[in-house]
């Protein structure tokens, strides 16, 4: 058996590795030196986001593939919609490096190098990481599979947990705290993964995903998918699966936060789409399960979001409640689902990406401003720091306020709407009235959710009204944060921050005028 | 008379489509403009954003004018995946709604936002009041964040330009929900300071967000069973496409969206705060326009496209429409809140819309129609004159004691008379002729209505038109007639009686010439219904 590699399909998924090989060779040639490996890193991205360009314009049906046997049947296969998701990954990653470019860069205590060699090391874990999400949706087998998974995840766990020995021990010692939060639902979720996949072999015979729909035990067939998407479920961060997000996302590194909430979601999504795929064959049946994680995601995330008075804590929670609407039109297990999935993803990516750029460049000032807080970095990153931004910095809060109602859907935004549109049509198309209005019912939950953010970007600091419309929402008793932002115009932005946030929302408005719809 | 009426129509200039870019644009970029320059460091002065968003309009509106009489169609794809085209198709029921958009545009952007002011909390009698108290400044004055607000109305009238324009359900959606976003800031920013604005401005958009999810549910269930998303191509389906189940649960869908936005009763609560608490221009805006969404929604993707469905729920929405008719003119006896009490008439009038909508005949539809315009243009007119004296007075609230407003404002006086005459339904103006045909199509509705509640139902929105009348004498007794010369408050300004003069002479004109209204909306009339 002769095994055909075609290396230049697969090109997507081994650009990143080969730089992560890369970054580890330079930091042997040349130990302390600290910015080579991040432009290693930036160009394994951008040669993989290249790599997977063509596949986005392929035409519907065509598939890029890599590692075929000689029966032709492939280990990896990417179509238009993985090369999207791919192609989503590895920009959402690039962002995430040059997020973490001053953090990832900086000298250690007392200026030397920071003693875990930090740089090369995480530059080449995300790098990995990064790999292993570009290869899960381009899976066409449950070895690919899991394999890839779990090189989608392990490396975030370490991410989480090397943070700057700079910081202040508690802190230190809570990044540990989620980092193990996330290891420990890694592996359960692998456990449920392993378990599905075997049912899964057991009701088909194989290991491949394409020709289930010839099979005998079609009850087994179900059984193993549900435990499959409750494996996934932890990645997407879906209700009930989702009790390590608040911990982890709170204690991570913001880049590495957003690095979850982002990049990560790519991988657990793919990996649904895999899923659904496969059984998409027995056309017009919903699955119960997703509809219900659906369901339950948008609820819970949307309610406990509405009381939350950090932006990242806030984030993690709507990451939540996105994860139902990203769940929502998998529910009805067709091909059009899938790609409605992922098209309503990708313009989640690009929002929750801004609004992640947004609340950095915020922390940036508040936490390097002249007044040091002694809340500590908390404060940094509080609601209550991006009171009055629409004043002291609208170049930051307009983008800010976009990425917003994109994840709201409300216009001006349209490129959140037709997320919407997308995401809600094969559910009403297969008639799940219930769901539907659920998912109805949460657009406006959802809405009370940013709402409440933008409330605070737009209060007038020192009116004479009083307290301006943030107290009543609900974001007040934080009066000794609130001189951080306006007191001072503060230090400027960096520049690279400037670009991101200048990119992404050009994005959103290029997709608000002239939307994507469905890939 | 008709050739004359040629000869003017023949020197309107062909522009096409470029009557969209005259009716549009304008909107937009002063929208961007103000927005732009509120954040300036140095701001320009009060009276430049003013004119400039006045011009806007005013640009705006002739281009709307234009479009009524061109009626152009344009035709883009927008989203080619989800087959969605950028169409904009003016008909017979949308021209009458864009002229009233156009011409409550201008009105709204001409009056002046008043400042926040110091309430007087005491009520004044005849013994302590100070009859050299200091008169308030009526005039615009600056602000703070005027641009923003100026910008917020030329979006609200683009949201429902658009929405009125749109050929393609999605479209009108998104027309639908741009309203939301701007309308928000209005109440919350520069709503009444004494009242909870955040609260109302949270409860309005939450509020409309859930009928607007609502509504988005029964346009895309529509557009999946028909695989597509064109006005036209569902009107001309009738319904065909989806069975009797799935035309119910669409128009329940579409029905109970649009009934929180019209809003009809037992949905209505949160009118009249949001209308108490908004600023005037926003209030004007939000009963003459954003209100009519909801009963132009109805007509336009319920009545043609679910036909069936609509029957189903027509008894129960006429019931409804009259409850609220009766409950809202019952409020309006006891209100002391002058401006809430001006909201609560409308969702009386809005009541009537709704049964002529209902009653399933083209005497109805066209009665409703009649009404929906005449509503506009009245509660325009009263909430600029309320909204006035609110100022004026520091507060509407009718407990206080007030100077008679025959004495000592005649303007003002005159514009609450003919706007309350109006709304009471008089014969020879606008109010009458939409009520009167309401009730007479309720009294023999089309032959798959029930008869008998039907007639009931003509009965009980007879009631409310009687006690319509007894609520306006209570509003002139108490605030127009009468002896009192103190605290003397100052007449209309320029804009506010320019803005009145020409509201006034619309809804006298609708009132004497009806069928100057009814011949545009006839032929939709006809093409929607049978009978």
């Amino acid at each position: 058996m002769r095994l055909q590699l075609d290396l230049v399909a697969v090109l997507p998924v081994l650009a990143p590795v080969l730089a992560a090989v890369l970054v580890l060779l330079v930091d042997v040639a040349v130990p302390g030196r600290r910015s080579p490996h991040l432009w290693l890193g930036a160009a394994g991205l951008l040669g993989g986001a290249a790599a997977a360009l063509p596949g986005v314009w392929q035409p519907a049906g065509d598939t890029r593939q890599g590692l075929c046997l000689p029966d032709g049947w492939c280990a990896y296969a990417a179509d238009d919609l993985t090369s999207m998701l791919q192609l989503g990954a590895l920009l959402g990653a690039l962002v995430v490096l040059v997020l973490a470019w001053p953090e990832w860069s900086a000298a250690g205590s007392g200026g030397g190098v920071e003693p875990t060699g930090r740089a090369p090391v995480v530059t080449a874990l995300l790098l990995t990481a990064t790999a292993g999400v570009v290869a899960v949706p381009a899976a066409g087998d449950l070895g690919s599979l899991l394999v890839s998974l779990e090189l989608a995840t392990l490396p975030t766990v370490v991410l989480v947990a090397l943070v700057r020995t700079t910081w202040a021990a508690p802190r230190r010692a809570r990044a540990v705290d989620g980092a193990v939060a996330l290891l420990t639902t890694s592996l359960v979720s692998f456990g449920l993964l392993a378990l599905g996949a075997g049912f899964w072999a057991a009701a088909t015979g194989s290991t491949r995903f394409a020709g289930a729909a010839s099979v005998d035990h079609p009850e087994l067939l179900v059984l193993a998918a549900v435990l499959l998407v409750a494996g996934l479920a932890f990645k997407v961060s879906a209700v009930p699966f989702h009790a390590w997000t608040p911990i982890t996302y709170a204690a991570a590194p913001l880049p590495v936060t957003t690095y979850l909430a982002t990049v990560s979601k790519v991988a657990a999504l793919g990996g649904l789409v895999v899923v659904v795929r496969a059984l998409g064959t027995v056309e017009g049946t919903t699955l119960l399960a997703i509809a219900l994680l659906a369901a339950a995601s948008m609820t819970v995330g949307n309610l406990v979001a509405l009381t939350q008075q950090d932006a990242v804590r806030l984030l993690a929670w709507s990451t939540v409640a996105q994860a139902g609407w990203v769940l929502l039109p998998l529910a009805t297990l067709s091909s059009r689902a899938a790609s409605a999935a992922g098209s309503y993803l990708v313009v989640y990516l690009v929002a929750t990406l801004l609004a992640f750029v947004v609340v950095v460049a915020v922390a940036g000032t508040v936490r390097h401003g002249p007044v040091e807080d002694p809340a500590g970095p908390a404060a940094a990153t509080a609601l209550a720091a991006h009171r009055g931004l629409l004043r002291a910095r609208p170049l930051l809060a307009v983008p800010l306020g976009l990425a917003l109602l994109t994840l709201a859907g409300l216009p001006p935004a349209v490129a959140g709407v037709v997320a919407k549109v997308v995401a809600l049509r094969p559910v009403l198309g297969d008639e799940t009235w219930w769901l539907a209005v659920v998912a109805a019912l949460n657009v406006a939950l959802g809405i009370a959710v940013y709402l409440r953010w933008l409330v605070v970007l737009a209060s007038s600091e020192g009116s004479p009204q009083g307290e301006g419309p943030a107290a009543a929402a609900g974001a007040g008793g934080d009066t000794d944060v609130r001189t951080t932002v306006e007191a001072t115009t503060g230090p400027a932005v960096d520049v690279r921050l400037w670009v991101l946030v200048g990119l992404l929302t050009a994005l959103l408005v290029l997709g608000s005028i002239v939307p994507l719809g469905t890939i | 008379m008709s050739g004359v009426r040629a000869d003017l129509l023949a020197l309107v200039p062909d522009l096409g489509a470029w009557w969209y870019a005259l009716a549009l644009a304008p909107l937009l970029l002063a929208a961007a403009m103000l927005l732009v320059v509120g954040q300036w460091p140095t701001r320009p002065g009060h009276r430049v954003v003013h004119r400039t968003s006045l011009v806007a309009a005013t640009v705006s509106a002739i281009g709307v004018a234009g479009v009524a009489v061109d009626r152009p169609v344009v035709e883009m794809s927008w989203i080619p995946s989800l087959g969605v085209w950028f169409s904009l198709r003016p008909d017979g029921l949308s021209v009458p709604l864009l002229l009233l958009t156009a011409v409550v545009g201008v009105v709204a952007t001409a009056l002046h936002l008043h400042p926040d002011r110091e309430v007087r909390t005491v009520a004044v009698d005849l013994e302590d009041s100070d009859p050299t108290a200091p008169i308030p400044v009526v005039k615009g004055i600056d602000v703070p964040g005027l641009a923003t607000y100026h910008a917020c109305l030329q979006l609200v009238l683009l949201g429902a330009l658009l929405a009125f324009l749109a050929g393609d359900a999605l479209l009108f959606f998104v027309g639908f929900e741009l309203v939301l976003v701007p309308m928000w800031i209005l109440i919350s920013r520069y709503g009444d300071p004494t009242s909870d604005r955040d609260g109302a401005a949270v409860r309005f958009l939450l509020v409309t967000v859930v009928g607007s999810s609502l509504v988005l549910l029964g346009i895309l269930a529509v557009a999946t069973a028909t695989g597509s998303t064109d006005l036209q191509v569902w009107a001309a389906q009738g319904g065909s496409a989806l069975g009797r189940s799935s035309q119910l649960a669409v128009a329940a869908a579409l029905l109970v969206g649009f009934a929180l936005k019209v809003p009809v009763f037992p949905l209505h609560t949160w009118l009249p705060w949001v209308h108490a608490t908004a600023p005037t221009a926003g209030s004007v805006l939000l009963a003459a326009v954003l209100l009519k969404l909801g009963t132009y929604g109805m007509v336009r993707l319920v009545v043609p496209v679910v036909p069936e469905g609509f029957t189903a729920w027509a008894p129960l929405l006429a019931g409804l429409g009259v409850t609220g008719i009766v409950w809202a003119s019952l409020v309006c006896l006891v209100e002391r809140d002058l401006k809430r009490l001006i909201a609560w008439s409308s969702i009386a009038h809005l009541g009537f819309v709704v049964l002529g909508i209902a009653s399933g005949t083209q005497a109805g539809l066209q009665a409703a129609l009649f009404g929906n315009v005449a509503h506009g243009l009245i509660s325009a007119l009263l909430f600029v004159v309320v909204g006035g004296l609110k100022h004026r007075w520091g507060g509407a609230d009718l407990s206080h004691g007030h100077a008679a407003l025959r004495e000592v404002t005649p303007h003002l006086g005159l514009a609450l008379v003919v706007g309350m005459a109006a709304s009471s339904g008089l014969p020879g103006l606008a109010g009458f002729w939409g009520e009167i045909g309401s009730v007479l199509a309720a009294w023999s509705p089309s032959p798959d209505r029930p008869d008998g509640w039907f007639r009931g139902f003509a009965v009980v929105a007879a009631v409310g038109g009687a006690l319509a009348v007894a609520y306006t004498v209570r509003v002139l007794r108490e605030v127009w007639f009468g002896e009192r010369l103190e605290p003397r408050i100052p007449d209309a300004v320029l804009t506010e009686r320019t803005a009145l003069r020409l509201l006034g002479v619309l809804v006298l004109l609708l009132g004497l010439v009806p069928t100057l209204l009814l011949s545009i909306t006839a032929p939709f009339v006809e093409g929607v219904l049978v009978r």
